[in-house]
């Protein structure tokens, strides 16, 4: 017998229709996974960038006539070598140099340019030299001798993947909110609809917690699956620049790619963040809808 | 069982209780009563007296302005919302437009209140379905409310009332919708609910339904009690 078996929603489906917030909600998370996405691909670009910058210093000697180029070279490379921290010097010629600056001035009497000579280092990243001794001891034989440590660029990559990083944390918050007022909406309109079973309920001695989780159960499976939905369209749109981006070798799309196929050390962590969107997302749908549900029921004698 | 201050028990009482929407003219006026248990009585008076705003205020769906209502021993007033429905579950409502849920079945209807305190559907289905029996709808149990008759929806309504064992029963009209032979039949129910031990309070303006049982009447008229 039909009564026997499970009994029937107090509030069926049909009377609270939430396929308009699930579309909403999924775009949403969508576009989180997106925010966060760009996040992660930024920082792991910006990381690797780095980390070959962070390998190697270049020490520049200017061509001047009172000097002696290749004593200074000599000597230059004799006490870079005995550094701690050092791992490879290689004084570049001049033909290197002139490769250099070909592209801004053109090739033809780059002979009578005085061209600065370059000495590049190899530096232990895992412990690197310091930097501050090492030029000092390259002032004290060499005073026209210049380093650079590559720092400054350094600091400049990882000041926009941290601006970057704000401004998709700042995004993330607005489609947090966004998310949460649709909520709030749906909620208020599900309960309109549905004013004369809550009185029925409330008469029959339902507290607000047995009206409120009759409801709420629908708002977390919304978010549920508005969440797999976003995360599925998120991944797959990252997948996708990986994969067609490939013939556009910028940092981003290789980035993108590395996550996928050739994930790093510490990047499946990286890839758990995702997993946050949609977790965000039914946590959002179910307590947001709580509290809506009691305030307003709390309205009601 | 509660006693008032004669020492007589009583379920509910009034102590010039008034009532009023908002800003609006009070539309009870000093209404004091008191209920036993076990008693059963008719609420009349015309369209607009007052009858529907008393009722409400005894399952708890309004509070008075002013005066003192006291239900099971409790101070109604001053009660916090989140007693309400404790003491609602020992009310039992029917209404003169059934109120059932038209996406559920009879069976489903009827068992609302036990599901909502929280019971097991295999601990309530026989009792359910005995109780269900009993007003004659046995063979309707899985019939949703839209296909039912008015005497049969109105019976499904009352039973929903009682099925919590509640232990005053308001009704609102209950014979309002169905013809006079069904009205006959439903305030027998009522009657054999009260010989049973429930106390029965049905507010009506149908004369007829008056003269078939000897209980005392609170008349209401502009907002003001006359027991008759």
């Amino acid at each position: 017998m039909a009564n026997m078996s499970k009994p029937g929603a107090i509030i069926p489906k049909a009377a609270a229709p939430l396929r308009t917030l699930t579309a909403v909600m999924a775009v949403m998370c969508f576009l989180a996974v997106l925010a966060v996405g760009a996040m992660l691909l930024i920082n792991r670009a910006v990381e690797q960038w780095a980390s070959g910058l962070a390998s190697e210093v270049t020490v520049q000697l200017p061509q001047l006539s009172t000097r002696d180029m290749d004593k200074d070279l000599a000597s230059l490379t004799q006490i870079l070598s005995g550094i701690e921290g050092v791992k490879g010097v290689t004084v570049l010629d001049r033909k290197e140099g002139e490769k250099l600056v070909a592209p801004w001035i053109g090739e033809n009497g780059l002979d009578a340019l005085p061209i600065p000579r370059l000495i590049r280092v190899v530096v232990d990243d895992k412990r690197p030299p310091d930097f501050a001794a090492m030029e000092k001891a390259m002032e004290e034989a060499v005073p026209t001798a210049r380093l650079d440590t590559h720092r400054r660029w350094e600091a400049e990559l990882r000041r926009m993947a941290s601006t970057l990083t704000l401004l998709s944390s700042l995004i993330l918050g607005l489609i947090s909110a966004s998310a949460i007022a649709m909520v709030i909406f749906a909620a208020r309109a599900v309960l309109e609809a549905n004013r004369n079973v809550v009185e029925v309920l409330h008469i029959a001695g339902a507290d607000d917690n047995f009206i409120a989780s009759q409801i709420n159960r629908r708002f977390m499976s919304t978010g549920l699956w508005a969440g797999v939905i976003g995360l599925v369209g998120g991944v797959l749109t990252f997948f996708g620049l990986g994969h067609w981006g490939v013939a556009e070798n910028n940092g981003v799309a290789s980035a993108a790619r590395g996550l996928f196929y050739l994930p790093q050390e510490g990047d499946w962590r990286a890839l758990a963040w995702f997993l946050l969107v949609p977790l965000a997302a039914t946590a959002i749908a179910l307590v947001t809808s709580r509290i809506t549900l009691k305030r307003m029921l709390g309205e009601v004698r | 069982m509660t006693r008032n201050e004669s020492g007589i028990e009583v379920l509910l009482q009034l102590d010039a209780v008034g009532l009023r929407y908002g800003n609006g003219p009070e539309v009870l006026r000093d209404v004091s009563f008191t209920l036993a248990p076990g008693q059963f009585a008719f609420l009349t008076g015309a369209s607009g007296a007052g009858k529907t705003s008393l009722l409400r205020l005894l399952f708890l769906a309004l509070k008075p302005t002013r005066g003192r209502l006291q239900m099971f021993g409790q101070d109604v007033v001053s009660l916090p919302r989140k007693s309400l429905p404790g003491l609602r579950r020992k009310v039992g409502v029917v209404f003169q437009d059934f109120r059932l849920l038209d996406h559920l079945s009879t069976f489903d209807n009827v068992a609302l209140p036990l599901r909502i305190q929280g019971q097991a559907p295999e601990k309530y289905a026989s009792d359910v379905r005995a109780l269900l029996d009993w007003v004659g709808l046995g063979d309707k149990l899985d019939a949703l409310p839209p296909v039912l008759s008015g005497g049969e929806k109105q019976r499904a309504a009352i039973a929903r009332a009682v099925i919590s064992k509640p232990q005053i029963i308001l009704a609102d009209e209950p014979t309002g919708n169905v013809d006079p032979s069904l009205a006959r039949r439903l305030l027998h129910l009522f009657a054999e609910l009260n010989r049973q031990g429930t106390t029965v309070l049905i507010a009506t303006h149908d004369e007829s339904l008056l003269r078939q049982m000897k209980a005392p009447v609170l008349h209401l008229e502009n907002g003001m009690l006359k027991q008759v």
